[in-house]
């Protein structure tokens, strides 16, 4: 199903005319929903309560966020988003920043459609695109949890370690005009 | 010399990572968060003549990451019986550096700020808390270790005359250097359960200022105890100890009461 949907949206897009984006919008949102149904967030930076209600508090302000709960311990949140909404993870580590902190650590729960994926392999949720890095090939099916390793969602080591040995579209995390994300298992 | 050591790793590496850097006498160079407001009443009040005291209401935004702002007004009965109102002030921090790694952080910051007040200048003392009127330029940088907030700053504040015709006398210094040293721990909860439970923190800071060109300086110790509630809502009791002073102030070994309460997101 995924990549006939894939397949048929890449057809509509090199189209370039406004009823084929018109189209390829409908039918993408029409395929993502509740695509991503849960992430596991790790803030850093964290060093008091009043710090981690002001985060949960601003990430609580998305739109497509249903709920989210502290691990006061830990500084982790579980965040569950709404059914009916694009998850944009550029926004959640948009308001962590705005409450003074940073992400270093971000795992979404996608439901995959037999997804056959190897390195590189891309796909299409909102309006990004992610692409696996340094994964095995296999197929994936149902709630699978994926890690973001884009700038703004890992520690700035982690983040320094992949660009130098990541390419063009790791540096700029974009694929042309697309936003482009990178993900690993 | 070795337990001495496992000792201190144990003590500062507990149960909770968990520190603090709310402090009560200076500013960390960490900001409130973008779009949050705070309410501060602050009640600084000496013994030495009778009471005198200041109140200072104070309102603080975060107008983004990095920018902040505080006004306050200065209500006093130094110089009158009775409260009445004799200026306020205006201050900005812009945070410019942020190095985050999970439960730690170094932050950087510049602060400026302005006080405009009315009374008779009687102090050798400078201070835009309500005693000058002047401007101030500072930085500060804030770093958690373990369960221990270090912060210090230095700073530069410039006195002028006061509103009203009220001038600094000629023989009066009109600049000073401020250094500040400041530590702070959370001593409760060893753990936390939910955002309801009351915070308990304690803090030591060391507040200095030296008039430039005059050989007058002034040290004080600032001990703090904090609680703060249901995580919006912070109580501060303090009392100043004058270390050591060559100048005349009239802010020896104030005692400081303050109420602060935060509003997140209301912008």
């Amino acid at each position: 199903m995924h990549h006939i949907y894939l397949h048929l949206l890449s057809k509509i897009m090199k189209k370039r005319t406004y009823l084929g984006l018109l189209l390829a919008l409908l039918l993408n949102s029409l395929y993502t929903q509740a695509q991503v149904s849960k992430a596991e967030m790790q803030v850093s930076g964290l060093t008091c309560s009043m710090c981690q209600l002001a985060t949960q508090k601003a990430v609580k302000t998305l739109d497509f966020v249903a709920d989210i709960q502290p691990d006061l311990n830990s500084a982790n949140f579980v965040i569950t988003f709404k059914k009916d909404k694009i998850v944009n993870p550029d926004l959640l580590a948009k308001k962590v920043k705005g409450a003074g902190f940073s992400i270093s650590k971000l795992v979404l729960t996608y439901t995959f459609a037999n997804l056959k994926i190897a390195n590189g392999t891309s796909f299409t949720y909102g309006a990004a695109q992610f692409s696996f890095l340094n994964v095995a090939a296999k197929t994936l099916d149902g709630a699978t949890k994926i890690t973001v390793l884009d700038k703004d969602f890992v520690s700035a080591g982690t983040y320094k370690q992949l660009a130098s040995k990541g390419g063009e579209s790791y540096r700029t995390g974009k694929m042309g005009n697309t936003r482009n994300y990178h993900i690993g298992l | 010399m070795k337990r001495f050591a496992i000792a201190l790793v144990l003590l500062l590496g507990g149960t909770s990572a968990y520190t603090q850097e709310l402090y009560v006498a200076t500013e960390p160079a960490s900001n409130m968060p973008q779009n949050a407001l705070g309410i501060r009443l602050t009640q600084e009040a000496v013994f030495s003549n009778g009471y005198r005291a200041k109140i200072i209401p104070e309102a603080m935004i975060g107008l983004s990451k990095n920018l902040m702002i505080h006004q306050s007004i200065f209500l006093n009965n130094m110089q009158q019986s009775g409260f009445k109102a004799n200026g306020g002030a205006f201050y900005a921090k812009y945070r410019f550096l942020s190095i985050d790694s999970t439960h730690s952080h170094f932050r950087g910051a510049v602060y400026a700020g302005y006080a405009a007040v009315n009374g008779v200048i009687n102090a050798r003392e400078i201070s835009l808390d309500g005693d000058n009127t002047g401007w101030q330029g500072g930085v500060v940088f804030t770093q958690l270790l373990h369960k221990l907030a270090l912060s210090g700053s230095l700073s530069y504040t410039k006195a002028l005359n006061n509103k009203k015709g009220n001038l600094l006398p000629a023989d009066f210094g009109s600049e000073s250097l401020g250094y500040t040293l400041s530590s702070g721990l959370l001593v409760y909860p060893k753990t936390y359960r939910n955002y309801r439970q009351t915070n308990v923190n304690v803090y030591l800071e060391f507040l200095g200022k030296s008039n430039l060109g005059k050989n007058e300086h002034v040290l004080d110790a600032a001990p703090a105890l904090q609680f703060i509630i249901n995580s919006n809502f912070r109580i501060d009791v303090s009392q100043r100890v004058q270390l050591w002073s060559s100048m005349t102030r009239n802010q020896k070994n104030l005692l400081l009461l303050r109420l602060e309460y935060n509003l997140f997101n209301v912008l």
